[in-house]
């Protein structure tokens, strides 16, 4: 597992009660080095591939014998995520912030940031992106808003959750939401599923690009995993 | 010890000592902050009189952002600026308080900061940190049976501005189940200013406390000192 | 003939060639060939035929039965020398010039169009073969034979190769089949030229540093190790010296001895138990190699939590075995046992078997769990949350979790406090029994019956203790209380819903058993007494008059007959037992006053007799109390 760096911010944070003035500042300062440098602290490593409906079941085969939590039925996930946006007075004045919320555990909403995508060149294996995730309370639709976010667009991912060491494997639908309020109205935006292989890591870990393409290797015949670069999709 | 959802009651002492502290240091050539420790120290001996043990340090500061001007585009729809506080409390070390001048307060992980981060040091700089505005309480923290308290020096980057007394009574979530006992508890070592509730309480007497409700009193009284500062005086 | 040594010499005839011997011995000459004549004859040895044959790539046959046919001409008689040389030329011109026709009629196709050759043609070789249907049968029936031979043997080959197999599937087991068979269940990777299989408990999570790497070699048929009753294999594992052999925890719990002697602390490992026999075979040495390993982590993490735990009496680690007190004068030990097998100590003594399978099972079940729990981390949702955490400590942040909750949910017991907990309990409720059962086979007359809730867990179980009188659990309610045993204390609630916190000493228990077995007493006379329409006067369930009671407190009673002419007092302690006196009306008790209206005041005042319990029939306190009251609420006062 990789460290944890909440793992370490809250040992540094809950040391000794009476004399903790020393580690508080110990941990503040992984935050606030972040902070002052400028770049969240962690990176996404992605790779991406897509499978059609009728060939899922034999990939979730494959991947309940690859991965770890290998017992039982392979653990299923429904997320909704809104993207929204902050616009300034010139084009290049924006940023996007996801919210993402389960609809199996309601109480659960996470707050992503992602920066922008790097390709890279051909030594490296995998997409790379700065990252941050942060879980908040329910109300963070309201405080985007007020604070002066939009939301920009949304969606439903369900789907099928595995993990092998820190590599998370997703496979998962898309759907477009019909009616705003109510998310039972779906309409499914491809007949296939999106395959997803990353790894939410600290800074400076390039090595985790050589597992991930070694785990693509596996999946090879059902599903290519692979960099997409996402600023060309967009010109289709 | 397991303690459920805590009731906590911030009490502000400005009435009196904030008044006779600030009177002192301009009125007498006493070494600054001093007299004001002496208020601390006293209160202290009083707290420890009652039998409480001191249980450590506690700390609770508060930064303010608001947004940019020169981004008004995007504000059209709010006629005043926005404002974001951001406080943390080491009673709730894995959390961050973010509250709008709205009263939306969003509860997150630590990681938050990182996010206002984005929002300030991007291109487009949709925020700003607000300069000396940096204001915290920290001092010692006591236990007394189901009672704990913690008495705070306020400082405006580096300035004793005053002192702040938090008695929180674990067993009990709703005010007015036990402001009464608060409240003779309080006067015990505090004397007659504890009259009534803090304002902010009024209004949400009868529904279950949550740290929230802490950290919302603690911005309360922060904004009150902060007035006492003209903005836009430079700070030393 | 030749003697040695004289001289040979070999060298060409330099004369021409004789060609007449006269009968004076002179030889007539040849006279040699003029430049013309020479010519000639080396003319005539040209042959034109061949060098033409090659150059056109004919078949050398054609072209020699040709030349074959024009060599029998050479040496008639010709006009000029030549003549033959002309000939041959212009045969040889003729033929170059037919076939240049030949070819141009069929490359030209104008005039000429080769096709197959018909049956009744007699110029190829071919043809006259198929020409004849007896030759035709002929081959073919050879080249069918040919084939059928072929495929004979191929077949009688396989029928022999099938045979043999059959005949020594046993002896001669196929070194890939098992190797297959073994892949099944263990994993493999190859090596250079090596197969190196690897048995730790790593894919299941666990990061026990020892590698369990197995080597699998190919047994030749000579080594491959021959047995009668079994059959001999071709696939062998080698297992790393230090797993071999057999090894278990065992796990017992004792007295602490008199005087410890560290020495012996080191267990001497009983022989002849740990014995792998080396034919085993591969699956079962995996197995147990598996099971080397796996003790080996369970006793490593064990040791490593022992030495770097703070507690206040220190866990004692020596050699292969761990003790720590868990109850003053009880101590736990672990102890790895470990045998290879080839160190055979024959005087080892006795094994003892008192070992506590209960616990032992428990470690492995720790361990297990805590393997499962590497590598099972629970779902995040949504799925781009933090992996690895906990649903709880996910939510800690925006649920403003308090420093204490956080610190709370940090806290994770080891595996050696969790054994110790579990350790605990057990020795307590074994306890609990033997004092409960003790005093229920002591005590007769309430009767003690323990009634032990058949689900439990490894830290808390419950009991349920009724005491009743014989005859009369049905008619009364018995007392009852409830001992929940946990860690290191008893919980015990009483049925009026008081709760008794009780210490590890049994002696606890029992003073409680017998406080409640005092109260039981007084509870049947007030019973009895709602029963027969007694009137309850006074009941205290902690008595402070009368003589002090070592252990507890002693209840009484005292009830009045309907009449209301008697008062019946009943007195039971723990210690000093049951005491029953009656007081009877006294009719010149008080004088009567005007301020006394209930004529029961009157009774006040007067003597208590004791009554002797044992002089009174019945089987049991309960019966004689019946019985007595039965007869003072009947009789007469005199």
């Amino acid at each position: 597992m990789a460290l944890n760096f909440m793992d370490v911010f809250y040992r540094a944070y809950l040391g000794e009660p009476p004399n903790d003035a020393l580690s508080k500042s110990m941990a503040n300062s992984v935050v606030t080095q972040a902070i002052q440098g400028g770049i969240a602290p962690y990176q996404e490593y992605l790779l991406q591939g897509s499978i059609v409906d009728t060939s899922r079941d034999v990939l979730l085969h494959r991947l309940q014998g690859l991965c770890d939590n290998a017992e039982g039925m392979p653990q299923k996930f429904q997320d909704h995520e809104m993207v929204f946006m902050m616009r300034g007075n010139t084009p290049q004045q924006i940023i996007s912030f996801r919210v993402r919320h389960s609809l199996h555990q309601r109480q659960n909403w996470v707050l992503r940031y992602t920066g922008q995508t790097e390709i890279g060149d051909k030594n490296r294996q995998t997409l790379v992106r700065t990252c941050c995730d942060v879980a908040t309370s329910d109300n963070v639709v309201q405080f985007l808003n007020e604070m002066g976010f939009r939301l920009d667009n949304e969606f439903i991912a369900k789907g099928f959750f595995f993990h092998k060491g820190r590599m998370r494997v997703t496979v998962s639908k898309i759907y477009k939401i019909l009616q705003h309020d109510n998310l039972d109205n779906l309409e499914q935006l491809t007949m296939s599923h999106l395959v997803e292989l990353s790894v939410v890591a600290p800074v400076g870990q390039e090595q985790i690009g050589e597992d991930m393409k070694a785990f693509a290797e596996q999946l090879k015949p059902l599903v290519q995993l692979d960099k997409i670069d996402h600023r060309r999709l967009q010109t289709f | 010890m397991n303690y459920g959802p805590n009731y906590s009651h911030l009490h502000n002492l400005d009435n009196t000592y904030r008044e006779f502290v600030q009177f002192d240091v301009f009125a007498y050539p006493v070494p600054e902050g001093k007299s004001g420790q002496q208020v601390v120290d006293s209160l202290q001996r009083q707290v420890e009189l009652l039998g409480a043990v001191k249980s450590g340090n506690f700390s609770v500061d508060c930064e303010t952002y608001q947004s940019n001007l020169q981004n008004d585009m995007i504000f059209l729809t709010f006629s005043p600026q926005r404002l974001v506080h951001i406080l943390h409390n080491t009673e709730q070390p894995a959390t961050c308080f973010s509250i709008l001048d709205t009263g939306t307060c969003l509860m997150a992980d630590v990681m938050f900061e990182i996010f206002m981060n984005k929002l300030t040091h991007s291109k487009s700089a949709f925020y700003q940190q607000r300069k000396g505005f940096k204001i915290e309480s920290k001092g010692q923290r006591y236990e007394l049976g189901d009672f704990f308290i913690k008495i705070g020096s306020v400082s405006l980057m580096s300035n004793f501005k005053g002192i702040l007394v938090e008695v929180e009574y674990c067993p009990c979530v709703i005010l007015n189940d036990c402001w009464n006992l608060l409240k003779e508890f309080m006067q015990s070592f505090m004397g007659n200013i504890v009259e009534a509730p803090p304002p902010y309480l009024k209004n949400k007497a009868d529904t279950p406390y949550a740290p929230s409700d802490t950290v919302h009193q603690y911005l309360e009284h922060f904004n009150n000192f902060r007035k006492t500062v003209p903005i836009g005086q430079p700070s030393r | 003939m030749a003697v040695a040594g004289v001289n040979v010499s070999v060298e060409a005839v330099l004369e021409n060639q004789i060609q007449e011997v006269s009968l004076d011995g002179q030889e007539i000459y040849v006279p040699p060939l003029s430049m013309s004549e020479n010519l000639t004859k080396q003319a005539h040895k040209i042959d034109f035929y061949r060098d033409e044959t090659e150059e056109k790539g004919k078949p050398a046959s054609e072209g020699e039965q040709d030349s074959g046919e024009k060599t029998l001409t050479p040496f008639q008689p010709s006009l000029w020398p030549w003549d033959s040389v002309r000939n041959k030329l212009k045969a040889a011109f003729t033929e170059v010039s037919v076939l240049l026709d030949v070819l141009n009629i069929v490359k030209e196709k104008h005039y000429m169009v080769l096709d197959q050759v018909s049956q009744g043609s007699q110029d190829s070789m071919e043809s006259r073969a198929e020409s004849r249907p007896g030759v035709h049968m002929l081959s073919k029936k050879r080249s069918l034979l040919s084939a059928a031979n072929i495929l004979m043997a191929g077949s009688e080959r396989l029928r022999r190769s099938q045979s043999q197999a059959e005949s020594t599937i046993k002896s001669q087991s196929d070194f890939h089949i098992e190797l297959l068979k073994l892949r099944q269940n263990w994993r493999l990777r190859k090596v250079g030229s090596a197969i190196l299989g690897d048995l730790s408990y790593k894919s299941a999570g666990s990061r026990f540093l020892q590698s369990g790497t197995f080597e699998v070699v190919k047994c030749s048929g000579e080594n491959s190790i021959e047995q009668e009753g079994s059959a001999p294999r071709m696939l062998e594992v080698v297992i790393p010296s230090e797993l071999e052999g057999v090894a278990y925890i065992q796990v017992e719990v004792k007295p602490v001895p008199d005087a410890m002697d560290l020495t012996s602390a080191i267990l001497k490992m009983p022989a002849g138990l740990g014995q792998v026999p080396t034919d085993a075979y591969w699956q079962q040495k995996l197995e147990v190699a598996q099971n080397v390993l796996f003790c080996k982590e369970l006793f490593a993490q064990l040791a490593r939590e022992a030495v770097h735990a703070k507690t206040s009496s220190p866990h004692l680690v020596v050699g292969n075995q761990i003790i720590t007190n868990v109850f003053p004068g009880i101590q736990l030990s672990i102890v790895l046992c470990h045998s290879t097998g080839k160190d055979k100590k024959g005087g080892s003594g006795p094994h003892k078997l008192e070992h506590n399978h209960v616990l032992e099972h428990s470690l492995h079940q720790l361990l297990r769990e805590v393997h499962y729990k590497a590598i099972n981390h629970p779902p995040p949702h949504p799925v781009i949350g933090t992996l690895g955490v906990s649903k709880r400590r996910r939510m800690a942040g925006p649920s403003g979790m308090s420093r204490s909750e956080l610190q709370q949910m940090m806290e994770s017991e080891s595996l050696l406090e969790q054994i110790i907990k579990q350790t605990r309990h057990e020795v307590l409720r074994l306890r609990t029994m033997k004092v409960l059962d003790r005093l229920s086979a002591r005590l007769s007359d309430p009767l003690v019956a323990c009634h032990w809730s058949c689900l439990n867990s490894s830290l808390q179980s419950v009991v349920k203790v009724m005491i009743s009188s014989y005859g009369y659990e049905y008619r009364m309610m018995s007392q009852s209380f409830i001992l929940m045993i946990g860690v290191g204390s008893i919980k015990a609630i009483t049925k009026e819903g008081r709760t008794f916190c009780l210490s590890f000493e049994g002696q606890d228990l029992e003073d409680l058993v017998m406080w409640q077995l005092s109260q039981h007493h007084t509870i049947v006379a007030q019973t009895l007494g709602k029963m027969m329409g007694w009137h309850l006067l006074s009941h205290s369930g902690n008595c402070g008059v009368g003589d002090m009671e070592t252990v507890g407190t002693a209840s009484s009673i005292m009830l009045a007959p309907p009449g209301h002419n008697r008062v019946l007092s009943v007195k039971s302690g723990p210690s000093r037992g049951m005491k029953v006196c009656v007081k009877s009306l006294q009719k010149e008790g008080l004088p009567s006053l005007s301020a006394v209206t209930d004529p029961k005041w009157k009774v006040v005042g007067g003597d208590f007799q004791d009554i002797d319990l044992d002089k009174i029939d019945g089987r049991n306190v309960a019966a004689k109390l019946e019985l007595l009251m039965a007869t003072l609420s009947k009789a007469e006062p005199h």
